[in-house]
């Protein structure tokens, strides 16, 4: 399989050359993220987001399935990440590294810190639980995966609706969306990530592009929600930083996030309205739509 | 939402790839990608040709068999139309991503994984096509598939998912730009008649080019019918308009 | 089973009798194994780990030509936790582990001495009690001191948590210093690994959920506890190589 190709000394000396004259290749402000775009499929849970050339696809699926012995209330929530030949040929092969700390990452942020709540996805307890599963498929590969491929997972899950299900005794009825409307799932927050790249031990990036990671010393994705929990850090090794600069990118996320909450909320209620139909087709829905 | 059994392409829209193309035809959508001619490992390279490699992806959750099985007659099919031995050492990699396929609204999504593989067949055969074109890699051929199924009521061309289980036997056929029959995957129980009427049929629908006003004329199955060679001749007439724009 | 930290108020001691800022026993030994370049045996309260290093050694220098390459073992022993798992080769965090491992070594070792060859760190795990991830960090740096691989300085790691859970909003959460695994299965907690006793943060890695007013708080007493544990290891280099002296093996 051939190997991804890095930039070249040039290439190396002129970046951080600029950087050294606080210019960007891109020419963006060293705080600032690539445009983003959130768009939606027309079934429920598909949500495509792409932050410069990076585009990643998430699809959610449910299904009925028995839970596991242990934990006979909570429904399985599963993130599985493929990056295919699509994405760069290198990625062909057994899972790179890459692969797998994104696949952490993404399981730390929205698993470890409970942002579905997978107990309202039980029907009988120790007998039939919903098993939710988030795809996520990388299409394009232009730096910063972890903080994409995170707000396409919570987009697709705030989009998603589980057919309307009933119990009547040990029977489980599940309704097509035909049939009766679709809920929506229950999360109890919307964590997202932010990831900075440390040049030279001073500079701090976010957003980086794909040849800019490849020229970082070091990274730090935070995981944070809108409300000021940070959810996750991991700042794995690299060059070493000064623990004040980190602290600060952690108030630098706090922004980020509340500005990418912000355009997933636009991009929801805009959804919502193209699908609306009126009357008494309206949605049923768990959660209090005036609770910001 | 309403399922368009137009055709719809997209070309090299990825850019981290050679060539790349989103097709959508029948509610079923792939995203192809192809990286090619590159390094490939010493263990599979051929010495006089190149090594074609298909990946087929599904929406949700890993490959199986379905997918392995798809791959199988995708690479053979694909080494047909490819120029391999242009290349040889080389290594041609086609990754198809299917984003979405027709959800049956009275049906669990669970049932649909179960039944026969064939009815993607056409999708991912088109998209891999236009993908390959959309990379500029020398090709044999182009090719044209549809899926037919034969049901009490006759033969039905693009069937959905309800109709395939009301049918006696589903059929994918794809044929050359040069009308030659490329592919043929059966599924079910016919006769030879029957697949003779098929073949016909088929080959009426992928091979015959018609411009939009004579389809109108026409009945039928053939109301729809030339649209994919006509289809696919516009795409790469539009594609080398646009490669040749910095000429005018 | 949940730990109680209802006391923790009333007495200010945790439940194994420390105070907040105060490190578990370290003992540590190095020149373990006599077969190896650099060994060392590190035990963090019941955290108990071993560590190998081969090399510099001919080979390598994949990733980059100049540079020697860095390859992690990490074996997670069946018998180590409370109840007997079998970790798997696939496993995420383990692989994770590895990864953070190899990295910030790439950044502290000189690996520019050494092109075109393979330093291998090969770890074991006999018993975790809690900050695993610091315990690996810290054997590490012993091992490769005692494999004489220059290096820019210590790499320390500890581990720092938080009374408060991230539900609850009280202004008299105090941070923890250096968790035991009962401890971290109920608190938010962070592991930091700083270069040489100073400022400078190599490794940061936080799993829960917290209020970000008090990461500063963790971060502080993670990276003094750092500074503690520069200290000791540094106290158990001195003491080696007083004996190597002595018994006149150079």
């Amino acid at each position: 399989m051939p190997r991804e190709l890095g930039p070249s000394l040039n290439e190396r000396q002129f970046f951080l050359q600029a950087l050294k004259e606080e210019v960007r290749i891109d020419s963006r402000g060293f705080g600032d993220f690539r445009a983003i775009q959130l768009d939606f499929g027309d079934e429920y849970g598909v949500s495509d987001v792409r932050i410069g050339k990076t585009r990643v696809l998430t699809n959610i699926t449910a299904e009925v399935t028995t839970p596991f012995p242990d934990r006979p209330f909570d429904g399985p929530f599963t993130i599985t990440t493929s990056l295919s030949a699509m994405a760069s040929p290198s990625f062909s092969g057994p899972p790179s590294e890459t692969e797998v700390l994104l696949a952490r990452l993404l399981e730390k942020t929205l698993r470890r810190s409970g942002a579905l709540d997978t107990e309202s996805l039980c029907l009988i307890a120790g007998r039939a639980v919903f098993s939710i599963r988030a795809d996520v498929h990388v299409l394009s590969h232009d730096g910063n995966l972890t903080d994409a491929a995170c707000l396409g997972v919570v987009a697709a899950l705030r989009h998603f609706r589980r057919g309307d299900s009933e119990v009547k005794g040990e029977d489980v009825k599940v309704f097509t969306m035909a049939e009766r409307e679709g809920v929506a799932l229950s999360l109890l927050h919307y964590p997202l990530c932010v990831t900075f790249s440390f040049y030279e031990g001073e500079v701090v990036l976010v957003d980086a592009t794909l040849s800019e990671e490849q020229m970082r010393e070091g990274s730090c994705t935070i995981g944070m929600n809108k409300h000021g929990e940070v959810c996750q850090i991991a700042k794995l090794g690299g060059a070493p930083v000064d623990a004040v600069i980190l602290l600060s990118c952690s108030n630098l996320a706090l922004r980020h996030v509340e500005r990418m909450s912000k355009v997933m909320e636009e991009r929801l209620l805009e959804d919502a309205k193209r699908r609306y139909k009126g009357g008494i087709k309206a949605e049923p829905s768990s959660e209090n739509a005036r609770v910001p | 939402m309403a399922i368009s059994a137009e055709p719809t392409v997209v070309l090299s829209h990825l850019h981290h790839t050679d060539g790349s193309a989103t097709f959508s035809q029948d509610g079923y959508t792939v995203i192809g990608a192809v990286n090619g001619p590159i390094e490939v490992s010493r263990r599979d390279e051929l010495p006089e040709e190149a090594v074609v490699e298909v990946t087929v992806r599904p929406a949700a959750g890993v490959g199986g068999t379905r997918e392995r099985h798809l791959e199988s007659i995708l690479q053979a099919t694909l080494r047909q139309v490819i120029f391999i031995h242009n290349f040889p050492r080389r290594l041609i990699q086609i990754t198809l991503q299917v984003t979405s396929t027709p959800d049956n609204d009275s049906v669990g999504s669970k049932i649909v994984q179960a039944s026969v593989n064939l009815p993607i067949l056409p999708s991912l055969l088109q998209t891999s096509v236009l993908t390959l074109l959309s990379a500029s890699i020398p090709l044999a051929m182009t090719l044209t598939s549809i899926l037919l199924a034969v049901t009490p009521d006759g033969i039905l061309r693009s069937p959905t998912i309800k109709e395939i289980q009301g049918a006696n036997s589903v059929h994918v056929l794809a044929f050359s730009s040069h009308g030659e029959l490329l592919v043929a995957e059966s599924d079910g129980i016919f006769t030879m008649d029957v697949w003779d009427d098929v073949h016909t049929v088929a080959r009426r629908i992928c091979c015959v080019e018609t411009s939009a006003n004579d389809s109108m004329q026409e009945d039928g199955l053939e109301e729809k019918a030339g649209g994919i060679m006509t289809f696919v001749k516009s795409v790469l007439q539009e594609k080398v308009n646009q490669d040749l724009n910095w000429k005018k | 089973m949940p730990l109680d930290t209802s006391s923790y108020s009333l007495a200010l001691l945790r439940l194994d009798g420390r105070r907040w800022n105060e490190l578990r026993r370290i003992t540590a030994q190095i020149s373990t194994m006599p077969s190896a370049d650099g060994s060392s045996y590190l035990e963090m309260g019941n955290t108990k780990v071993l560590c190998t290093v081969t090399g510099p050694c001919e080979g390598g220098g994949t990733r980059d030509r100049d540079r020697a390459d860095i390859r992690v073992e990490l074996a997670i022993a069946g018998f180590s936790g409370v109840d007997r798992k079998r970790v798997g080769r696939g496993d995420k965090r383990v692989s994770e582990m590895v990864s953070t491992i190899q990295s910030t070594f790439a950044s502290t070792l000189f690996t520019n001495l050494y092109p075109q060859s393979t330093i291998h760190i090969s770890l074991h795990v006999l018993s975790q009690d809690g900050s695993l991830l610091a315990a690996l960090l810290n054997a590490s740096t012993l091992a490769l001191i005692d494999a004489g691989i220059p290096m820019r300085d210590y790499i320390t790691a500890s581990t720092a948590g938080s009374t408060s859970s991230y539900s609850s909003n009280d202004e008299s959460a105090d941070p923890l210093l250096d968790l035991n695994t009962s401890e971290e299965q109920e608190l938010p907690f962070l592991t930091v690994a700083t270069l040489g006793g100073s400022d400078q943060v190599s490794v940061l890695v936080m799993e829960t959920r917290v209020q970000a007013g008090r990461l500063e708080g963790m971060l502080a007493v993670g990276v003094d506890g750092c500074k503690q544990v520069r200290e000791i290891l540094d106290d158990v280099v001195r003491e080696h190589g007083k004996e190597v002296l002595k018994s006149g093996r150079l």
